[in-house]
């Protein structure tokens, strides 16, 4: 490895390394993914400094491309977190502190104690190659086919449930657009017409209460799950 | 670039400050040339359309309005820059920067003409769908530090369009790179010489035709793709993002200024470039006709001058398409583009995909086992595609045309039938009755 391979890696790595550290310790949730992401896209700097071209392009295109779009799109969903929050969600540092290190240090000590630092020089000649995306496609094909397939599947059953949920729960139906809620009180509104100090009213509720009064029901209902946001 | 600077420096600097400073100069050459046609495409832009509009458009500055783009320049950088106090500072500022760079960095694999591109990058096509999916953090990023509902619901917009199109892109590219069997995109135009629709498969004379838009997979691909580049780059039907009588100018409404002018300049680039891949996978690139008589000898560079010709026809070519569709169609709603990605584009492409495996299959790779039945095991087994190796190249290749074309017409029949269905049927109404019933 020469010497300016070694300056990229260090200041690649330091950036990976800030990111990280500012990930966990910015307050703003937004702020955080973004760091997340500059995070990523380092690691995929550190995949083409290592000459595996797939891997890279890979990596940004799965992590950057769309783990954080996805984040991104939830956070923005979420209205309670999208802001500056001051109190942590988890407030014992210290057992988070112990969990992160043993949980890290599981990791890093045999990988430490069973790598032969800087010892393996790659031989004049040898016929070590970097894997292209040809090879790894046959093999994707050959060797790793069921691994491969069975990848596949449990995609497609993640598929399948999002698909699912997007349903109306009990029905096959999808879920109502606002357009279709809009149109569904209108009908509601329209087959049981009445003046407005009745509608008005609270109605208290018998067991064999007519039908149009529990139609006036639902509507309510309905209303109340426009409000709430 | 490396090896001329090679040539005149003759080793006397270390090799990576060499290809530093080669790398220095294809950016900046790229740069300024995606700048000079930015300012070409908004010109052409708005004279085209004015033409159809019956107007005039910009013809006072510069001959026939030219410089006109010049001039809207010097007026963005004189601006002043905005930023709103409710403004996340930091984030407002880098948007656009993340929003244009990975468009500038998708020049890097694309190839000008023969031999001439900037990179020789072996996962081209890869590269250009990672690179173009960043954008879309930069729209999102936009979006949410303006703190404007306006800017948000633009981001929104843009970003689920985005994401939404990738994949028909995706698809349609890959049955360009299972044809090809190659993903460079620098490669690409090599291997569509030859004639219409057989390619180089049958000999003759080089006509420099054989692009892949020319058989039933690369039609049906290039349809898609062009429809998924008019979605990525935000043109018309779908520039839904920026709707200004809905929601101002979208992602863009709190910018002024040369910042404005970045997302302004990403927009046109990313469209000129998306062209170029369009027209380096499915329309041949720099193929034409004459390339391959003047590829040697004294003609060769008059040859590479060719290509390069050729190349620039297809893409302003594709602009011009693009800009005719901006004249003639209105814009459309946001459910109506979900609906055409993924209940007409995405099966459409998925089937294209299945036949582009086909035409490989009839036409280059012959049988598999996996083409072996066997009937009563292994006393009779039946190879379905034996009769292939004895096949004349002729005969491979109009079954392989038969094949395919009847499998694309029948996929595009069979998902138009499906949508019109539905639509007939009115699920709307009966989805409500149930609703109403349950409710109640």
């Amino acid at each position: 490895m020469n010497t300016v391979v070694q300056v990229v890696f260090f200041i690649i790595s330091a950036l990976i390394l800030i990111a990280g550290i500012l990930t966990v310790t910015a307050r703003n949730l937004m702020h955080a993914a973004l760091w997340l992401i500059a995070g990523l896209f380092g690691v995929g700097a550190l995949y083409l400094l290592m000459e595996a071209e797939f891997a890279a392009v890979v990596q940004v295109m799965i992590y950057v491309g769309a783990v954080a779009i996805l984040i991104l799109f939830a956070i923005m969903l979420t209205p309670d977190l999208a802001g500056e929050s001051d109190t942590p969600v988890f407030q014992k540092r210290w057992l988070a502190l112990v969990v992160a290190a043993g949980i890290f240090g599981l990791l890093i000590v045999p990988t430490v104690f069973n790598y032969s630092w800087g010892l393996y020089e790659v031989p004049e000649g040898s016929t070590l190659t970097i894997a292209s995306t040809t090879k790894l496609g046959i093999s994707f094909m050959g060797v790793y086919l069921l691994p491969f397939e069975l990848a596949s599947v449990l995609l497609l059953t993640a598929l399948i449930g999002a698909i699912m949920v997007g349903f109306e729960p009990g029905t096959r139906r999808r879920v109502l657009t606002l357009a279709e809620e809009f149109r569904l009180r209108q009908k509601s509104a329209i087959s049981n017409h009445k003046p407005e100090e009745e509608r008005a009213l609270p109605v208290p509720v018998q067991p064999d209460a007519s039908s149009e009064e529990s139609n006036d029901r639902g509507l309510r209902r309905d209303e109340s799950r426009q409000l709430d946001p | 670039m490396t090896d001329l600077l090679r040539s005149i420096i003759q080793d006397a600097w270390p090799f990576w400050l060499i290809s530093l400073i080669a790398s220095l100069i294809t950016i900046t050459i790229i740069m300024l040339a995606a700048v000079g046609t930015m300012m070409l495409m908004v010109w052409l832009e708005r004279r085209v359309v004015a033409r159809m509009q019956d107007r005039l458009g910009p013809n006072r500055v510069g001959p026939a309005g030219l410089l006109q783009s010049i001039a809207d320049g010097v007026k963005m950088f004189t601006k002043e820059d905005i930023v709103p106090r409710a403004a996340d500072q930091w984030v407002h500022m880098l948007a656009p920067i993340v929003v244009v760079s990975p468009v500038v960095l998708i020049f890097a694999v694309v190839p000008w003409g023969r031999g001439v591109s900037p990179s020789d990058f072996g996962n081209g096509v890869l590269f250009v769908l990672a690179i173009s999916s960043i954008s879309a953090i930069g729209l999102m990023m936009a979006g949410w530090s303006s703190s404007n509902k306006f800017a948000m619901l633009g981001a929104m917009r843009a970003v689920a369009q985005l994401i939404s199109y990738e994949i028909p892109a995706v698809l349609a590219l890959l049955s360009a790179v299972i044809v090809s069997g190659s993903m460079q995109l620098a490669r690409m135009p090599e291997l569509q010489g030859g004639w219409p629709l057989v390619g180089t498969t049958l000999g003759g004379p080089d006509l420099g035709l054989g692009w892949f838009v020319f058989t039933p997979v690369g039609l049906v691909g290039f349809v898609i793709f062009f429809i998924a580049i008019l979605a990525e780059g935000e043109r018309t039907p779908f520039d839904i993002p920026e709707a200004d009588s809905e929601i101002v100018a979208g992602h863009t409404t709190e910018y002024s200024g040369m910042k404005f002018a970045l997302f302004y300049i990403g927009q046109y680039v990313l469209n000129f470039v998306l062209s170029m891949v369009a027209t380096v996978v499915f329309l041949g690139g720099w193929q034409g006709p004459l390339l391959a008589q003047l590829a040697i000898g004294n003609l060769a560079p008059l040859g590479g001058l060719l290509s390069l010709v050729y190349m620039l026809i297809k893409v302003w070519g594709l602009f011009f398409v693009m800009i005719w569709l901006r004249g003639a169609l209105p814009r459309l709603r946001v459910d109506q583009l979900m609906d055409f990605a993924w209940k007409l584009l995405l099966p459409i492409a998925l089937i294209n995909l299945f036949s582009a495996a086909l035409w490989v299959t009839i036409n280059l790779w012959g049988s598999s086992p996996a083409w072996t039945i066997k009937v009563i095991i292994p006393v009779v087994s039946i190879d379905l595609l034996g009769w292939l190796e004895t096949a004349s190249p002729i005969v491979r290749q109009i079954t392989a045309l038969i094949v395919t074309a009847a499998l694309n017409i029948a996929a595009i029949r069979w998902v138009l039938a499906i949508n019109r269905r539905t639509e007939d049927e009115e699920p709307e109404e009966a989805m409500l009755d149930v609703l109403e019933q349950r409710v109640a």
